[in-house]
């Protein structure tokens, strides 16, 4: 989907007196056929829109239409709030969007996933690897993580956040108790960044290294300093983090012990 | 043997008139050059630097002597200003700068604020202008940088971060009002910093960057009240610098706009093309840090002489170094720029 749009039911929405447009239709949920929502496919699209557009009560008042006309809980995060997180993550790679647009986006997604959550029968989805995601040691500028963490979270992957000022043995602590075999770590500060370093020579030292994949990133961080400190991947950004999450996935379920991290 | 002073060299380029050759320096703050090579074994060190005046101005002393670069350049820290406003600071190690711990407001609804003047009252603050007084009276030839944080960096380190940068959006009146507060109260520190003698003073906002904010937001609160504080110290007669991070491909027309006498950028900004971009734009770096930290001497040298083709009015490095930056780099890069002249 290229771009979100709900030109149907603009076009018939009525115009309001407060000036909003489709939230104001939602009051009326038994009209909603006549909105050009009457579709699952507009409902969910209108859910991405919201998400798009930074609104939190419409996003929170479509989900709740959504569990109205009993929609499966799951598909409409999936279809609807998700897809408006994807496509607000490519604003953001774009330059259109910025960190603040960025991060109310998420509250908006997340308010629409608080009304659906508890209507959740069961995840089909296979399972996506599980990360664990901090700012190292020395470090306690968590813009980046979060914003790595919360896209990760929109894409559906399970995180761990261990938060700022994380010592380099945590890391490898806490993935091993988690199960994770991701493990992403944020650094602002050219201070900092050797901390990064010293993860990855800790897994050695413990033998682990081949268990984990260690992805890094944050503002002085680049491909040459992931290659030189032997980590196996650099995300420049949030949104590029979730398909480098992705990649790593697939390169584990791809080495013969991907259930691993179902298993510990 | 160099004609004119350091200081006259630095205050010369950042007025715009001719020089034999740019200054290379490290303004302090956030962009300080205390590495541990210069600091271990020795009195003058960090993190008991952070706290006294005789300590502070004797490890800028040594900053200078070791690195080679021309200007003393105080604070070591871009927590100064927020302690005194309310935050509760770690104070590093020798090897790690001071941090934020917990920014003491979740929103800018809950903001607190203090009286006026309330940032030289703080014993650090007052360390600094002190420092600075010192050294420019114990060596008037060396130019003397007060470093001041940034307007929307000194507000992001008293509210959270993350509830900060949706509010710029979400609570436009909250947020102007606690900026318009900052905004006073370092301009009170920054007529301190006059007061007790500085030559320059560098503000470096690293929350204020086109990739954070974007130039709508970077537009209507860093534009606005970075260019209330340089406004503030010109009419005190003191020059300028801005120092802003990150990429700025985004925020090129807005920083048209910033009335600083010399910017300063982080390394993967194309200097030159920015000085084509902005006519008569005063340039300030951009040395990588990162080479500084893991290249060799050679490659420094190679970076610095690129920096010197390219015309850059002061020689600097890019962002914070690392403390663990080899000296020998620092001044491979100091040499680099002091015999540019010699042989070009």
């Amino acid at each position: 989907m290229a771009k979100i749009e709900c030109l149907h039911y603009e076009a018939e929405a009525p115009v309001s007196p407060g000036g909003q447009d489709y939230p104001r239709a939602l009051d009326l949920p038994p009209d909603a056929g006549r909105m050009g929502l009457e579709g699952k496919e507009s409902l969910f699209q209108a859910m991405a829109k919201a998400v798009v557009d930074m609104d939190e009560d419409s996003s929170a008042r479509l989900s709740e239409e959504a569990v109205r006309r009993r929609y499966d809980a799951f598909e409409a995060i999936d279809q609807g709030l998700t897809k408006g997180m994807e496509q607000a993550g490519r604003l953001f790679e774009e330059e259109e969007y910025f960190v603040p647009e960025l991060l109310l986006c998420a509250d908006a997604m997340d308010a629409g996933v608080e009304v659906l959550k508890p209507h959740i029968k069961k995840v089909d989805e296979e399972a996506k690897c599980r990360i664990v995601l901090g700012v190292i040691s020395g470090d306690t500028h968590d813009i980046g993580k979060n914003l790595v963490k919360l896209m990760l979270n929109s894409a559906g992957f399970e995180v761990i956040d261990l938060g700022r000022d994380v010592d380099p043995e945590i890391f490898i602590d806490r993935a091993q108790e988690a199960g994770a075999r991701i493990i992403m770590i944020s650094s602002l500060m050219t201070t900092t960044m050797e901390g990064m370093l010293d993860v990855v020579k800790i897994l050695k030292k413990r033998g682990l290294r081949d268990q984990f994949k260690v992805a890094v990133g944050g503002g002085p961080v680049s491909q040459a300093f992931a290659d030189r400190i032997g980590a196996d991947a650099y995300s420049p950004n949030a949104n590029h983090a979730v398909r480098l999450a992705a990649r790593l996935s697939v390169e584990l379920a791809g080495d013969g012990t991907g259930e691993l991290a179902g298993n510990l | 043997m160099d004609l004119i002073s350091p200081k006259q060299r630095l205050l010369d380029a950042l007025a715009g008139r001719p020089v034999d050759r740019p200054p290379v320096i490290c303004p302090g703050g956030m962009m300080n050059a205390a590495v541990v090579e210069v600091m271990a074994g020795r009195k003058h060190a960090l993190p008991a630097a952070h706290h006294k005046a005789e300590l502070m101005s004797g490890l800028a002393a040594d900053v200078c002597r070791e690195t080679g670069f021309e200007n003393f350049g105080l604070p070591f820290c871009l927590t100064v200003e927020a302690e005194a406003l309310g935050s509760g600071i770690d104070y590093g190690t020798l090897k790690c700068e001071p941090k934020i711990k917990a920014e003491p407001f979740a929103s800018v609804d809950q903001f607190e604020f203090m009286p006026k003047k309330a940032i030289e009252k703080n014993y650090r603050a007052r360390a600094v202008v002190e420092s600075l007084g010192a050294l420019r009276k114990s060596e008037p030839d060396v130019p003397a940088i007060g470093g001041l944080t940034g307007p929307l960096s000194a507000a992001a380190s008293l509210v959270d971060p993350m509830a900060f940068l949706k509010e710029l959006r979400k609570k436009k009146d909250v947020a102007h009002r606690v900026l318009d507060y900052v905004t006073g109260q370092l301009i009170d520190y920054a007529s301190a910093l006059v007061e007790g003698g500085v030559d320059v003073i560098c503000i470096a906002d690293p929350t204020a960057t086109g990739e954070i904010l974007g130039p709508k937001i970077f537009a209507e609160y860093a534009v606005v009240y970075l260019n209330r504080i340089i406004d503030a110290i010109h009419a005190q007669n003191v020059p300028v610098i801005v120092h802003i991070c990150g990429n700025v491909r985004a925020i090129r027309k807005e920083l048209a706009r910033l009335g600083g006498d010399a910017l300063s950028v982080d390394s993967m900004v194309n200097l030159k093309a920015l000085k084509y971009a902005l006519p008569g734009l005063t340039t300030m770096g951009n040395l990588s840090t990162y080479i500084l930290e893991f290249g060799d001497e050679g490659k420094v040298i190679r970076a610095s002489n690129g920096l010197l083709m390219q015309n850059i009015d002061i020689l600097a490095p890019a962002c914070g170094l690392s403390t663990s930056t080899p000296l020998a780099n620092i001044r491979a890069f100091t040499s680099a720029v002091r015999e540019g002249l010699a042989t070009a």
